[in-house]
């Protein structure tokens, strides 16, 4: 199902499209700049920490010369700029392969284990909130609650090995580190998305609770149809725009969560590569991810926008 | 449904006490049969969901070792971290390497002479091959060393053989290295692992690892993954050997427990956090095994303060601090008290230098006598900065507690490696806590107490300077009778215990926790993986093995 589109003439949605996209620039050219500032300014040589403390003071220069380390700040900038525009995000000081292909190495990797902790946490929210919201105040919704408090108040790298301890050292089931089948997949996913389960669960909560006094979910009961065929086909889907909302804002915190998981379970994703990069003061590499996080933030909020819009018959794009 | 059932049964109660408790005794078993019913058929969920009983993906034969960092470089003319060295050391042979003691034995070299003072001779093995067949002669050799000499390959590793004048191969079997002076440690030049001539210098384009001519050769490496070793077919191994090594890369020290405890790591060399070794040894299928090791630990002072050119600070601050309670406690025994930079087993280890027993009222006193008195909160005005990492941190307070006992304030400083570790070149620290790994040779003293051996010429981060101390460890250097070399070492040991450079702290042991499974292994006090070679297998192990 398409965004509704009105009028006639350019088609709204294309137009909305490019609008985006072209605002993406702006965002891009902002993160490339801050995240080239920061790690240029933090203190710490690439070169020392390729080379070691014990080499020759002469490679060191030689070495920083042969990157372009030794030339203005402002003249680097202008280089790393230069080569975004044209799509090239430089070369790795310490893989000595260009950035592009090692976030394209990785980045199925992170996309892989933040989608499946998406897909955890809507699993586990959507009953958990529909519970707890269909009757505020009972078991049900003690229970969800109590999950949902529990759920945010773990940090992933508590979550993490006790999930392994559980699943993978006493029961047995699930491999504890690496990436590969379903198998591996199921511990690292359950560990992002258990914090935004929570988070949606309580969001879902609030908003079920909202509609269930609204006008149409009296009416809707006055015709006869049960409480919980009200809340399922009416209340619900009303109840979604929020959550919808939400899904996208709370995608920043999941992808900051795949850092933190990627170390935890060993997973070769943009995470790890991220981390080693900064104590490596591997420049492009820095640089190259963050902007690869924020731009995947930026567009899944625009997918966001759009799924809005699915969910929300009210909102067109226009 | 099943709570207005529970709660039609309570009100039984009623009616008849008998009725309830049979009609609940009934509620009772079927939802246990049920609940006995999900857990059968649970792992059979899983597996159809693909989360059957998990297999390792090892082969038999081969054994995981977990490490937590990737090598720098798989090309032995590049690595210099500790990982990179253990692993290439089973991959690349050099002309001489050091035995458990620390001595110098041949490897490729069959014998090693010594003509003049300045002239050593390697007289070469017949019939060592490289992993693709080709036979080592010394022409490897030396084109290993010209690769490393020549300015445009940038190696790390040239400021070690800089003292080397020339190398030269008058055959196939027999190399002769030449300093420009008389250089005591020549022989630490003799520890470069050799690749075939011809190998090119990495690059974006090669990034193949070299082969070279020890027991494995690399087949895979995904950098922070996992390197895989293969059995080099032309070096002949032990029946019951492992055939195959894949090292994992894990970083979180948690989890390298964990596949120690489930039993998909079979070794985990120092990298164990201490207070999970307890657990880890309660399980019967792991072995921890503690060995004395030569690695340092010690406290450096920045002599630029001047407070802490005071040398009654710097004792003040020796005797305030109780290391044998942190050795005892927050190292759960895993070390020796150290009272320099070498170890006992240390051919040049001097057993008669000054020692710091834990001593709070000397400290006072010594402090009183600097001019540093006690206000009325005890403290005396003295505050310093002490520089760490995370992994740091927590002896940094141990420190802080009993540096504030004596009234001395110290400040943590908690930085991210490469930031702390540019501020502690930069000399941009008051106090800090470094460790010194693979120590053998005692020229170590020439790099970091030579006043002319300060960054970025050499690892002198404290700018600690005494003429006396530079002429006894220059003279060290270019002193090549051992006997000599030990009693000008002696002094070097003495003085430095005398003048406090730094603060010895302790000995680090070789904590190994492997699985029983592997028979045989031979620590050695630098923590090398040598022996990972040699080891047998001695059945399927227990903890993990999933068939």
């Amino acid at each position: 199902m398409a965004p509704a589109a009105e009028g006639s003439g350019s088609d709204p949605v294309i137009n909305y499209l490019v609008r985006r996209l072209l605002a993406l620039v702006p965002v891009a050219l902002g993160v490339a700049t801050l995240t080239f500032a920061i790690i240029h300014l933090v203190p710490g040589d690439p070169v020392v920490a390729m080379l070691g403390e014990t080499a020759a003071p002469a490679d060191i220069v030689g070495m920083r010369h042969q990157l372009g380390l030794d030339r203005p700040l402002l003249e680097q900038y202008a280089a790393y700029l230069g080569g975004l525009a044209v799509g090239d995000l430089g070369e790795s000081i310490s893989y000595r392969k260009p950035v592009s292909r090692l976030i394209a190495e990785r980045f199925p990797a992170t996309i892989e284990l933040a989608a499946a902790g998406m897909l955890v946490a809507v699993l586990l929210a959507f009953p958990l909130g529909i519970i707890a919201g269909s009757n505020p105040g009972g078991a049900g919704d003690l229970g969800a609650m109590g999950f949902a408090i529990v759920g945010i108040s773990i940090p992933h790298i508590y979550l993490g090995p006790l999930l392994m301890i559980l699943f993978s050292l006493d029961l047995r089931w699930l491999p504890l580190t690496g990436r590969g089948g379903l198998e591996h997949l199921v511990l690292p996913a359950v560990t992002l998305g258990t914090a935004l389960a929570a988070i949606l669960a309580r969001m879902l909560r609030q908003s079920l609770i909202r509609v269930r006094e609204s006008d149409y979910m009296r009416t809707a009961l006055s015709k006869g149809l049960s409480a919980r065929s009200a809340l399922v086909r009416h209340g619900l889907k009303n109840a979604l725009t929020s959550v919808v909302t939400i899904i996208g804002l709370q995608m920043g915190a999941l992808l900051s969560g795949t850092l933190i998981t990627e170390i935890i379970f060993s997973w070769p994703g943009i995470g790890r590569l991220l981390i080693s990069a900064i104590g490596a003061r591997d420049y492009p590499v820095v640089e190259g991810c963050v902007l690869t996080f924020a731009m995947t933030y930026v567009i899944v909020n625009m997918a966001t926008d759009f799924v809005y819009a699915i969910v929300d018959p009210r909102v067109r794009i226009s | 449904m099943e709570c207005e059932r529970l709660a039609s049964i309570l009100l039984l109660s009623r009616q008849s006490r008998i009725t309830r408790n049979a009609v609940l005794t009934v509620w009772i078993s079927e939802w246990t049969a049920r609940l006995r019913f999900v857990a059968q058929i649970a792992p059979a969920l899983v597996a159809l969901a693909g989360c059957g009983q998990y297999r390792t993906d090892r082969s038999p034969g081969t054994i995981q070792v977990d490490i937590e960092t990737s090598p720098t470089s798989t090309d032995p003319r590049f690595a210099t971290d500790a990982t990179s060295s253990r692993i290439n050391e089973l991959i690349f042979d050099s002309l001489v390497k050091t035995d458990r003691n620390g001595q110098f034995v041949g490897h490729l070299a069959d014998r090693v002479e010594h003509p003049s003072p300045t002239e050593i001779v390697f007289h070469l093995k017949h019939g060592v091959r490289f992993s693709d067949g080709r036979e080592l002669t010394a022409r490897d050799v030396i084109f290993t060393y010209n690769s490393i000499l020549a300015p445009e390959s940038m190696s790390p590793k040239r400021a070690g053989i800089e003292q080397l004048k020339s190398i030269d191969a008058p055959d196939d079997y027999t190399v002769v290295m030449t300093t420009a002076h008389p250089y005591a440690p020549a022989l630490e030049m003799a520890t470069e692992g050799i690749v075939p001539a011809g190998t090119s210098l990495p690059s974006k384009e090669n990034a193949a690892a070299p082969i070279g001519s020890g027991p494995f050769q690399m087949v895979g490496y995904a950098r922070d993954e996992a390197a895989r070793l293969e059995r080099n077919p032309y070096y002949p191994y032990p029946s019951g050997a492992p055939r195959s090594i894949l090292f994992k890369i894990v970083p979180d020290p948690t989890v390298r427990a964990l596949e120690l405890a489930e039993g998909v790591c079979d070794f985990s060399g120092n990298n164990i956090e201490y207070d999970v070794l307890p657990w880890l040894g309660s399980h019967r299928f792991l072995e921890v095994s503690r060995t004395p090791g030569t690695t340092y630990k010690y406290l450096s002072f920045n002599f630029r303060d001047a407070r802490l050119r005071d040398l009654r600070v710097r004792r003040a601050i020796a005797y305030a601090i109780d290391r044998k309670t942190i050795v005892n406690t927050i190292l759960r025994g895993t070390g020796r008290v150290a009272t320099g930079m070498l170890s006992p087993e240390n051919w040049a280890y001097e057993a008669n230098g000054t020692t710091y027993s834990f001593d709070p009222t000397k400290a006072r006193q010594l402090l009183d006598q600097a001019g540093y008195t006690a206000g009325s909160n005890g403290m005396r005005g003295l505050r310093f900065e002490y520089k760490t990492t995370p992994e740091g941190a927590r002896l940094g307070e141990v420190f802080q507690a009993m540096l504030q006992r004596v009234g001395i304030e110290l400040t943590i400083r908690t930085l991210d490696f490469a930031t702390y570790y540019a501020d502690i070149q930069a000399g941009s620290f008051d106090l800090t806590s470094l460790q010194w790994v693979g120590i053998n040779d005692p020229n170590s003293y020439y790099m970091v107490f030579d006043s002319q051996k300060t960054p970025p010429h050499g690892q002198n981060r404290g700018y600690y300077s005494n003429p006396e101390m530079d002429r006894l460890v220059e003279a060290g250097m270019s002193t090549v009778d051992p006997k000599w070399r030990k009693k000008i070492y002696g002094q070097v040991q003495q003085l430095a215990a005398e003048e406090l450079p730094y603060v010895s702290l302790w000995w680090v042991d070789n904590v190994a926790v492997m699985n029983r499974r592997l028979v045989g292994f031979d620590a050695y006090p630098n923590g090398s993986f040598r022996s990972l070679a040699t080891v047998t297998l001695s059945g399927p192990g227990g903890g993990g093995q999933w068939q």
